[in-house]
């Protein structure tokens, strides 16, 4: 008895120390000096090959360079790892299980929220000043929360649809346009069910293209509120719906098995969220070189993905290491190319030097977004729980 | 006697201590009335529930009849002794292998769409994710026939067992019975019974699996194991403590069902006592039909097992060819090799430790106090696995052991023990100790009278229980992903990340990875378990 009411106490008092940061020496050369030796656990969704690939290479270079091991932990789903983090600051565990995590969205917000994070770091990670701040407004907003340097960006992207240029003549350009093609073709349209990141991101483009007023989006919505705005969008599903897949009573459950199924041409229309991820696909000879890629003519919703460092992590200055070598032209330029990843970059190619600044300029290859269409700002995070809450009462039960 | 007194201690310690203090966390955690109401009142419950019971029911019920249609045909032929290594070879293909297997074969993509139907584009066919849950039936009743079989198998095949059941045949078709009859009447009520334990296992895994329901069952809504796992695995606090109330109200649902069964059995007792008594029947046992089962049954493992191989060479398989997109090495070269080496070690160690645990409890406390334990064996396994991981995880949080080998260990054990213990106690208990006493009798130690004795004449029921647990070590997910908090990762670990990322031909070699060692475990246990003098 005695020893456990100890026990706890000292647990009790060890879970506070660790959050205290140790006085930051603010000079890069100590980070780095620090970070030697340390070994980084990066969890990071491993469902794609190509990213996995990526970030085995990223590992060896921050080896090489700065002496850091990375261990890429693979998860489906970086909800698990914010359950996680939470659930170890809880029970007041200090040496976490994360030191960084590739997130963003609402669990980026959950994770701020619950001052989970580790931070502000990201603005003072020396190739920051290389990052399109003013062009890109989403690296400093992510869903609409204020990053304020609790995350560093990565990666850009932006809702895009893609098919076989040779079955999908007139891609459609809007929700409406998409409404007549899957009319015109029943059975062969679908998207993920929500709570897939690309189903809900599918429900808020609806939401986006058939609200009243736009601008009431940016807002913090309550449920009422919510009931209100969202009538014109349930009501463009349920005429939608009858001409899906499955006549809209099931749901292919990942993105990855929608692809496949366009793949396949089971469906028509692949959904993805990364604009190179078709032409990536079609270089892998996973998709048929008449791949198309299009987004809708008035826009899509586009957002940034960023990594951030859990506040227990026991290895933050490798974390940081890391998470700047991420940043820097060298790895921004390799992640772009298409038989790599292909993931659009964070840098604002204007402030990088010449000599690099050039590779960055593409060469369009088949696959490649052909309709483009400007990048519409996320709904206000409060919105994805109604949605996805709205969605499976009305068609999930 | 010393041994009497530490035989209990490792399982007590090992695996009953850590199951139920990780129960008492979950039904802590879950005793908040706002996470019961929040779980219930949400969309998919009352459906999910609905469909996890007819799943789960239909499949058992299905996979029931069918292994005793099996085993009323070859029992008596020259098949019956090799029964272990037909269903070993079936068992040791994981459940999700299997399910991955079988949606290629029948989705509208798939292996047969492509043969019979070609065209431009896959047929707009319903036969992954359908609705009422067909396509999971089928699959859970393929998979679970084996495991019934080789259970019954077990009960009717060694040693005394075997020779008594001949007499008994013999005697009741001297008295004008047919085989159907002799089956019915005699063999069936002693085989079931020792089988039900088995098959309450079957039913619930089948109610309560999430995996399966994952990749081949339905959606909207899925099952009630599904809905729990999501709920655990939201970011959200909230809805986390949702997915904890969840596994405990699907505990009940259980639990109710089988009470509903019970009492319905009881009912039914005295029209089946009169019908089970009324003189002799001439009922023969349809062999062509049992012949047919087995043969269609043998044809879609082969063809499940030769998808997987097919596609674990195949990158690339564009609709409609079988062939054409060429066969290459490169999935099998990106395997990685410390997955495959924990997840063989981990499942070596438990099952090693499991069973001989369960011996030392076997001769160390009297049969009167099995039941103890089977009770809590059939709550490891009752309970579903997401239920006993959520608790294991909490306990193992706040002292420290997530993300360590010995947390891994403990989290194993508890599925493997639970199934070596159910798998060994019928032949080990019915094991007739005067042979044991003989031996005494003529000086040998208790040590050596096992070790020469006993333990030769178990043999076949002590290496089906190592093998069996073996598998079961081997294919564990929900804990290991939860316990292995990012650290470490095993083969269903990466199986399932890769399922979720869609590369076929991967998945379909990490199936095959997961497979094998299972595979070699069953072929080892039924090589050995031939008996000496044969």
């Amino acid at each position: 008895m005695t020893f456990n009411l100890t026990r706890r106490a000292v647990l009790g008092a060890a879970a506070t120390f660790p959050f205290a940061r140790l006085a930051h020496a603010g000079d890069w050369a100590d980070t780095e000096r620090v970070a030697r030796g340390q070994t980084v656990y990066f969890n990071a969704w491993a469902g794609s090959d190509t990213i996995n690939a990526y970030i085995k290479w990223a590992g060896d270079e921050v080896f090489k360079r700065y002496g850091v091991t990375l261990t890429h932990v693979k998860i489906a789903d970086a909800a698990e790892t914010v359950r996680r983090v939470r659930d170890e600051v809880a029970a007041g565990k200090a040496d976490g299980s994360t030191d960084l995590i590739w997130i963003n969205g609402e669990n980026f917000r959950a994770m701020k929220q619950g001052k989970l994070l580790f931070g502000p770091f990201a603005e003072s990670l020396p190739n920051f000043r290389f990052v399109d701040v003013e062009g890109k407004p989403t690296v400093l907003k992510d869903f609409t929360e204020p990053v304020e340097g609790l995350e560093s960006p990565w990666g850009m992207a932006q809702l895009t649809f893609f098919g076989d240029g040779a079955k999908v003549a007139k891609p459609p350009r809007s929700m409406v346009e998409l409404l007549d093609f899957a009319k015109a073709n029943p059975g062969r349209v679908s998207y993920t069910a929500p709570p897939d990141f690309y189903g809900t991101t599918f429900l808020k483009q609806v939401l986006v293209e058939t609200v009243d007023d736009a601008l009431v989006l940016a807002n913090e919505a309550t449920a009422d509120d919510f009931k209100t705005l969202a009538v014109p969008a349930f009501a463009f599903l349920d005429t939608l719906h009858p001409y899906l897949w499955r006549e809209g009573k099931q749901f292919p459950p990942a993105q990855a098995q929608l692809t496949q199924m366009t793949a396949d041409g089971e469906l028509l229309i692949g959904i993805t969220f990364n604009p190179n991820e078709p032409a990536n696909l079609v270089a892998a000879g996973r998709l048929p070189p008449s791949t198309i890629a299009w987004q809708h003519a008035k826009g899509t919703i586009g957002n940034t993905h960023f990594v951030a460092i859990p506040i227990n992590s026991r290895a933050k200055e490798g974390a940081e290491v890391i998470a700047n070598f991420l940043l820097s032209p060298v790895a921004q330029l390799r992640k772009q190319q298409l038989d790599v990843w292909g993931d659009p970059t964070v840098l604002a190619v204007s402030k990088l030097p010449p000599d690099i600044a050039r590779k960055f300029t593409k060469n369009p290859a088949a696959g490649s977004v052909t309709f483009p269409g400007p990048a519409l700002t996320e709904p206000h995070a409060s919105i994805v729980a109604h949605i996805e809450a709205a969605w499976v009462e009305r068609y999930g039960a | 006697m010393r041994l009497s007194r530490a035989g209990p201690l490792p399982i007590a310690v090992l695996w009953a201590l850590p199951l139920l203090a990780a129960l008492a966390t979950v039904l802590v955690m879950a005793a908040s009335h706002e996470s019961l109401i929040g779980f219930v009142a949400q969309p998919q419950v009352n459906g999910g529930i609905l469909l996890a019971v007819w799943t789960g029911t239909a499949s058992t019920l299905i996979a029931l009849t069918f292994a005793v249609a099996i085993a009323m045909t070859l029992h008596g032929t020259r098949f019956w002794q090799h029964v272990p290594l037909i269903t070993g070879a079936a068992l040791a293909l994981p459940h999700l292998a299997f399910a991955i297997g079988f949606g290629l074969l029948i989705m509208p993509s798939g292996v047969v769409a492509r043969v019979l139907v070609g065209g431009d584009a896959p047929p707009q066919w319903v036969t992954t994710q359908d609705q009422y849950g067909l396509s999971l039936i089928a699959v859970l009743v393929l998979k679970e026939v084996p495991f019934l079989l080789l259970m019954l198998w077990n009960t009717m095949a060694q040693g005394d067992a075997a020779q008594r059941f001949a007499a008994e045949v013999k005697a009741a078709r001297s008295l004008g019975h047919g085989m159907g009859s002799v089956w019915i009447r005699v063999l069936l009520p002693q085989v079931l019974r020792r089988t039900l334990w088995p098959a309450v296992i079957v039913w619930v895994y089948g109610v309560t699996v999430v995996d399966l329901a994952l990749v081949i069952g339905p959606t909207q809504p899925p099952t009630i194991g599904a809905v729990i796992w999501s709920n655990l695995n939201d970011a959200d606090a909230g809805i986390n403590s949702r997915g904890v109330a969840g596994a405990v109200v699907i505990v009940a649902v259980v639990v109710a069902a089988a009470v509903f069964a019970w009492i319905g059995g009881k009912m039914a007792g005295p029209a089946w006592r009169a019908s089970m008594t009324r003189g002799p029947s001439p009922l023969p046992v349809s062999r062509a039909s049992g012949h047919i089962l087995t043969a269609a049954l043998l044809l879609i493992y082969a063809a499940v097992l030769a998808v997987l191989v097919l596609l674990s060479f195949t990158p690339r398989w564009p609709y409609p060819s079988l062939f054409e997109g060429g066969l290459s090495l490169a999935p099998w070269q990106r395997l990685e090799a410390s997955p495959v080496v924990l997840s063989i070690g981990l499942a070596l160690v438990t099952s090693l430790a499991a069973v001989a645990m369960v011996v030392l409890w076997f001769e160390s406390v009297r049969q009167s106090g099995d039941r103890l334990l089977l009770g809590l064996a059939i709550a490891a396994l009752a309970l579903p696995p997401l239920t006993v991981a959520a608790g294991q995880y909490q306990l193992f949080l706040r002292v420290g052991l997530t993300g360590t080998h010995a947390g891994l260990f403990l989290v194993h054990l508890t599925p493997v023990l639970a199934y070596a213990f159910i798998v060994l106690s019928g032949p080990y208990r019915s094991f007739d100790d005067r042979i044991s006493a003989t031996a005494r009798s003529l000086g040998a130690s208790q040590l050596r009278s096992w070790c020469q004795v006993k333990a030769p004449l178990l043999k076949a029921p002590l290496l089906t229980s190592l093998a069996v647990g073996f598998s079961v070590g081997l294919v564990q997910f929900v804990p290991a992903q939860l316990i292995a908090a990012g650290r470490f990762s095993t083969l269903p670990m990466e199986a399932v990340t890769l399922s979720s990322g869609g590369n076929r031909s991967l998945t379909a070699a990490y199936a095959l990875a997961l497979a094998l060692p299972a595979l070699a475990a069953f072929a080892l246990s039924a090589f050995f378990s031939r008996p000496r003098w044969r």
